[in-house]
């Protein structure tokens, strides 16, 4: 299967003559299948929106190729690629209608009025938006405007849709609706999405892959699945939800676990995957809702170890619990409230903190 | 206490305006009612008026008398002013044609450099301009910066005649106006927000499109301002058009100029600036016409 787009050793160099320049982008290389919802995922500054901006064209690369489709685009203008993007602050004229703002590609792509007409309306229809084909953007919400921006960029049927964190300016409840519905629109249109964000939450719930970016460098290209239960190194796992880190030393391991010292003496058992060494120094990882909480004489068979309750913080639908768990060794876990509403635990309460060794995992330092 | 300050709402802003009414009353109001008065006065021979009532300067735009006393059609006038529009047309939309891409290149310039070059084009206007206008005429005049090293290298064989022409005229227009035309269309520009651009490219918009569909468009207001700016003074220009035009290619303000300084005819003159400033009027009229209609169009902003 041909690649919709292939990014081969991309580095991009910002004011490489002067004497400080900025790499943005370091031997970047990924491949965006096609019909695929792929999101670059990464704290700001790490390069996502320059790779982005590489793709659409406003920038030049400094080294490497982009591949679309398997043709060289490095060396065409943005207006030559077949590549459209929803700007981050959407970017419509302000000079002209909704509607003429949708047939403003189609325009300058010399289709019949006929078509052009006709395609303006699907594409409102798409997003919602016919009734207010004759507004003008000033006139619209961030949301309809958000919309109109993404029927603008779909009208010319590109190959490949680039989206700059456009879900950034809305608030919490669109951006939530707007991310099924983009989904939905992916899918009904079977166009390549490129996705920018910095909202883990949204890559989880949007992409069919994520790549996570940080400094330049592509950290990890995976599904969300992968991105969430088996990152790669301990930026991945710290950028991707809330996670406990536990770095230690391994002193034993066998074919499905390794032991390792956290502390003075705490001994905790891992998955093994592999390559690992005695006296190796290692971070371990575990997801907070991985872990379950007990009062002490309601413990289950799994094994538990004690834990006393040093920090709550209540977030509605569940609430995360600081635990101390001796040894210097402290550990964030969630619960959910009780069904009166009131919380499980109180301030000071010994627990039984249980989690199993498969939860835990090791990370490459 | 300050019983006598107003206490209503209207009252204080009418106190708060009234330096600015008092200076537009003194400076422009009162002059031009004189110069409405005196348009319908009779001339006095060693200058200023005679307090008596005609309409003869007025008559005098459009006819004059012949040997035997008859009233008729004199063009001569009529012709003057309106090669006054055009040659002001003319160096309106020379402005414009050098004044966009100076004041786009300046937009494009780092935030810090473009103050500098704002600053560069205001130079001019701390030298006198009838000084300024007469370095023209060393530029385009016989034996001039131009001529001579054409004629030295024998591309040109005899004087290009450039001086006192309708030309010339129009380049030192250019030349004094063009800062004018700068300024508002910079002052718009920089408002523009820069991604529309790339919006435009990334809509398959050619460099060419995304100047005329988005950039033109969106700084219109600036265009049409510079345009206005650039207009208004050339029509009442007299220093260009005497300096350069050596006097026989007479334009408005140099007429209404020659009516006060020579002639003594201060109502021909104050009747011919009656007539200066009703054409302008009209124009400006229509375009607020056009502007708030449009305004309205495009919604509140």
């Amino acid at each position: 299967m041909i690649a919709a787009i292939d990014i081969r050793g991309v580095t991009k160099v910002y004011n490489p003559t002067s004497n400080q320049p900025v790499k943005a982008l370091d031997n970047v290389s990924l491949t965006i299948n096609d019909n695929e919802f792929f999101t670059l995922l990464g704290p700001s500054g790490c390069g996502k929106t320059t790779l982005l901006r590489l793709i659409a064209g406003f920038e030049q690369v400094s080294g490497g190729a982009i591949m679309l489709f398997d043709e060289e685009i490095v060396n065409l203008e943005p207006n030559q690629r077949p590549i459209n993007t929803v700007f981050q602050h959407y970017a419509l004229f302000p000079h002209m209608t909704v509607a003429d703002n949708v047939a403003f590609g189609l325009e300058r792509l010399r289709k019949p009025r006929s078509e052009i007409d006709a395609t303006v309306e699907r594409v409102l229809n798409l997003v919602k938006m016919k009734e207010l084909g004759d507004r003008r953007p000033n006139q619209l919400s961030g949301g309809q405007q958000q919309r109109v921006a993404l029927a603008r960029a779909l009208a010319p049927s590109p190959k490949v849709l680039l989206l700059d964190e456009p879900l950034s300016a809305l608030d919490l409840k669109l951006r939530q609706a707007m991310r099924e519905e983009l989904k939905q629109l992916q899918k009904e249109t079977g166009i390549t999405f490129v996705f920018v964000t910095h909202d883990q939450e949204e890559a989880l719930a949007m992409s069919d892959r994520i790549a996570v970016m940080s400094n330049g460098e592509v950290q990890q290209i995976g599904g969300p699945t992968d991105i969430y239960e088996h990152p790669v190194n301990r930026f991945v796992a710290d950028f991707i939800g809330d996670t406990n880190f536990l770095d230690g030393e391994i002193v034993s391991f066998n074919d499905d676990l390794v032991t390792c010292r956290i502390g003075a003496q705490s001994m905790f058992e891992a998955e093994n995957s592999g390559g690992h060494s005695i006296g190796d120094k290692v971070t371990l990882f575990l997801r907070p809702e991985k872990i379950t909480l007990s009062a002490p004489d309601q413990a289950s068979n799994v094994k538990t170890r004690p834990g006393k309750v040093a920090n709550i913080v209540y977030l509605g639908n569940q609430t995360a619990y600081t635990l101390d768990m001796g040894d210097g060794i402290e550990l964030t876990a969630q619960a959910r409230p009780r069904e009166d509403g009131k919380l499980p635990f109180a301030m000071g309460d010994s627990l039984a903190v249980g989690f199993s060794a498969r939860a835990l995992r090791v990370l490459a330092q | 206490m300050n019983l006598w300050l107003p206490k209503s709402a209207a009252g204080k802003r009418w106190l708060g305006l009234a330096p600015s009414y008092f200076i537009i009353g003194i400076f422009m109001l009162v002059p031009m009612v004189i110069m409405g008065v005196f348009s319908f006065l009779e001339p006095n021979p060693y200058g200023g008026v005679k307090p008596v009532g005609s309409l003869a300067a007025y008559v005098k735009l459009f006819f004059e008398y012949d040997l035997e006393d008859n009233l008729v059609f004199n063009p001569g006038y009529i012709n003057i002013i309106f090669r006054s529009f055009q040659l002001s047309f003319g160096a309106t939309l020379l402005c414009l044609v050098f004044g966009f891409p100076v004041a786009y290149y300046i937009t494009l310039q780092p935030e810090n450099r473009r103050n500098f070059y704002i600053y560069l084009i205001t130079i001019p206007f701390w030298t006198n301009l009838l000084i300024r206008t007469f370095a023209w005429i060393i530029i385009l005049g016989r034996g001039g910066v131009i001529e001579t090293p054409l004629l030295a290298a024998g591309i040109i064989e005899d004087s290009l005649r450039m001086m006192y022409t309708d030309g010339a005229i129009a380049i030192g227009l250019t030349y004094s106006y063009l800062p004018l035309m700068v300024l508002p269309i910079y002052a718009s520009l920089e408002k523009l927000d820069f991604r529309l651009l790339e919006a435009a490219s990334d809509l398959y918009a050619s460099r060419l499109e995304v100047m005329t569909k988005v950039v033109i468009p969106l700084c219109k207001p600036g265009i049409i301002a510079g345009c206005i700016l650039v207009f208004i003074p050339c029509l009442g220009a007299f220093i260009a058009p005497n300096l350069l035009g050596g006097g026989k290619n007479l334009m408005l303000g140099s007429l209404v100029q020659f009516q006060f300084a020579s002639a003594r005819n201060w109502p021909f003159g104050a009747a011919l600036s009656m007539l200066l400033l009703s054409a302008v009027v009209i124009m400006l009229i229509f375009y607020a016409r056009a502007a708030s209609k449009r305004a309205s169009m495009e919604g509140s902003d």
